[in-house]
């Protein structure tokens, strides 16, 4: 307003100083991470869809970011030689299975942590699975890397280092941008997207946000009816099946007739 | 936008493909008067479906396919509903006796062996009978025409159902036999089905033929009478007990398998008897040769999902 000009130019140093001092003294609490769309909607012709990431973190730092998905108890079943052909051998039943998981870091590999296990990536998700059934002890790593390939063959597991590009933002801070897909076959749920900064093989800090995928409009009406009305779906999916045979039946018939 | 979201499937799909899908299994169905679980439910999980919704909507795809065949047949007098009806009670009896079985099987942990050699051993023996027969009438067709005009020596087969009690006569079908006979073949069929997983349709059609005797197009109505029924059954057990009917995914492929049906059933009035035979046998054959190599090749994964056939 009625500001003259060295007072402006003295405002303008001032915040800059102000910037400076706080960049200077970097506070934890800095690391940031959006998630765009946090809400995933899942309609009559959904396909899947691109999720965007975006942060910022101290300069010098690496992200890793973590989708992950509830856990599960899935029952899978064993495949095997029996006399010299291969069929299933046996059930197994998989504990603490995240229901979808993907990494992604802004390094080219996904980064480790000094002196202490790392609690992201594909090792720690094999070590904290549980595997019961029919295996024997010695068996139990390779199935663990059976089930993480099975779930990545489905795009429900995913490590994807290097998919975070950095920049640097005007504020001194280091930004960072990437993506992922969630598939078509991404189960309804709430997701944990969870931000780690590891700076010398430490954590800095770490955020979450969060993703929800819901059913909305006819495919959420219809899941409903088939889970919570099973009888009368089914009695109504034979009754449509029917009176469409006997339609397309009519339909030829009167072509057929001229 | 030609994809579309499968809410019990849970994953979305290209209309086009399941549209083309149904019509081509649609087509067989009227042709043979078989359901094409067989091959179908393999198709959709190689889509990407899963496994135990693959096969549940499937049947429920099979309900329209079927009704639609039928009346086709119906039309053009292929329907021997009296035989239809035995067999169908032999079948719910022994599809209920086959799922008990498979669950004896399961506990001593060897079903899985027991299926798949169950589906080679099957469909080997019937492919390959139904080949070779139908090959040697089509080079000697006038040497068997002459031989049916003779009366035909009883065999002990023969002679073994006419001693059955409950004799009736099949007008449609134009046999004679027990009441029995249909009830037993029907129950074996659907001990077998039930073991297998399937319908049925690619056992019934041969033993209609060749143990009872039908001619084949009375076969092929006949054959999708009972399994409208079968399917019909699954579907609404399928949709109570595990919620694995996808109502979106069985309507495309009904649109398609319907209309795939009629020109099926169109077809089936216009090809012999003896080419039909062959052209299903080679089918049976090939699903056979299918099964076989993915015994014999080592799997990609040695985890996979539970359900399906």
């Amino acid at each position: 307003m009625a500001l003259g000009m060295p007072m402006r130019k003295f405002a303008r140093l001032s915040l800059w100083v102000a910037a400076a001092l706080l960049t200077s003294t970097m506070p934890a609490w800095s690391a940031k991470i959006r998630v765009y769309p946090d809400l995933v909607q899942i309609g009559a012709f959904f396909q899947g869809t691109e999720v965007s990431l975006e942060g910022q973190m101290p300069p010098g730092c690496e992200a890793v970011v973590e989708v992950c998905g509830p856990e599960v108890n899935e029952t899978l079943l064993r495949k095997g030689r029996r006399a010299g052909l291969w069929m299933t051998v046996g059930e197994l039943e998989v504990q603490h299975a995240p229901n979808f998981y993907l990494v992604l870091s802004t390094p080219p590999r996904i980064p480790e942590l000094n002196g202490q296990d790392t609690p992201w990536g594909f090792n720690a998700l094999r070590s904290r699975l549980k595997i019961r059934g029919a295996l024997a002890d010695q068996e139990k790593d390779r199935f663990s890397s059976e089930f993480l390939k099975l779930k990545e063959s489905e795009e429900l597991y995913g490590s994807l280092p290097g998919t975070l590009r950095v920049g640097n933002s005007p504020e001194g801070q280091a930004v960072f941008q990437g993506g992922f897909r969630l598939p078509a076959k991404v189960p309804p749920g709430r997701y944990q997207v969870r931000l780690s900064v590891v700076k010398d093989g430490q954590i800095l800090e770490q955020k979450t946000e969060t993703i929800e995928v819901r059913m909305v409009g006819f495919p959420a009406l219809l899941a409903a009816l088939a889970y919570e009305h099973g009888a009368l779906y089914g009695i109504l999916a034979v009754a449509i099946a029917i009176a469409t045979g006997f339609l397309m039946g009519f339909l030829f018939k009167g072509k057929a007739g001229h | 936008m030609w994809n579309l979201y499968l809410p019990v499937a849970g994953n979305s799909i290209n209309i086009l493909l399941l549209f083309g899908l149904g019509a081509g299994v649609g087509f067989l169905s009227g042709l043979f008067g078989v359901g094409g679980g067989f091959l179908m439910t393999p198709l959709l999980i190689m889509a990407g479906i899963p496994s135990t919704v693959a096969a549940a909507s499937d049947s429920n795809q099979i309900v329209a396919a079927s009704t639609s065949g039928t009346y086709a047949h119906y039309r053009m007098g292929n329907v021997d509903f009296k035989m239809g009806f035995l067999l169908l009670v032999g079948g719910v009896a022994g599809g209920t006796l086959g799922v008990q079985i498979i669950k004896v099987l399961r506990t001593l942990g060897n079903a899985d062996f027991v299926i798949k050699i169950t589906y080679v051993l099957m469909l080997g023996l019937v492919g390959s009978y139904m080949f070779l027969e139908s090959l040697q009438n089509l080079w000697k067709k006038d040497v068997v025409e002459a031989r049916r005009a003779e009366p035909r020596k009883p065999s002990t087969y023969a002679r073994l159902i006419q001693a059955l009690p409950w004799q009736m006569k099949f007008d449609k079908s134009g046999v004679t036999f027990s009441a029995l006979v249909p009830l037993f073949l029907g129950t074996l069929v659907g001990i077998l089905a039930a073991i297998m997983g399937v319908g049925g349709g690619f056992i019934m059609v041969p033993v209609m033929v060749y143990m009872l005797r039908m001619p084949m197009h009375v076969v092929v109505g006949t054959s999708l009478f009972q399994i409208l029924f079968t399917c019909i059954n699954v579907t609404v057990m399928q949709a109570i007990s595990n919620h694995t009917v996808d109502l979106v995914l069985a309507l495309i492929l009904l649109v398609g398998s319907t209309l795939g049906a009629q020109v099926g059933a169109k077809l089936s009035k216009r090809l012999k008897a003896d080419q039909l035979k062959i052209l299903l046998a080679s089918i049976v054959l090939l699903v056979m040769v299918q099964i076989l190599a993915s015994l014999i090749l080592p799997p990609t994964l040695l985890l996979g999902y539970k359900g399906g056939h």
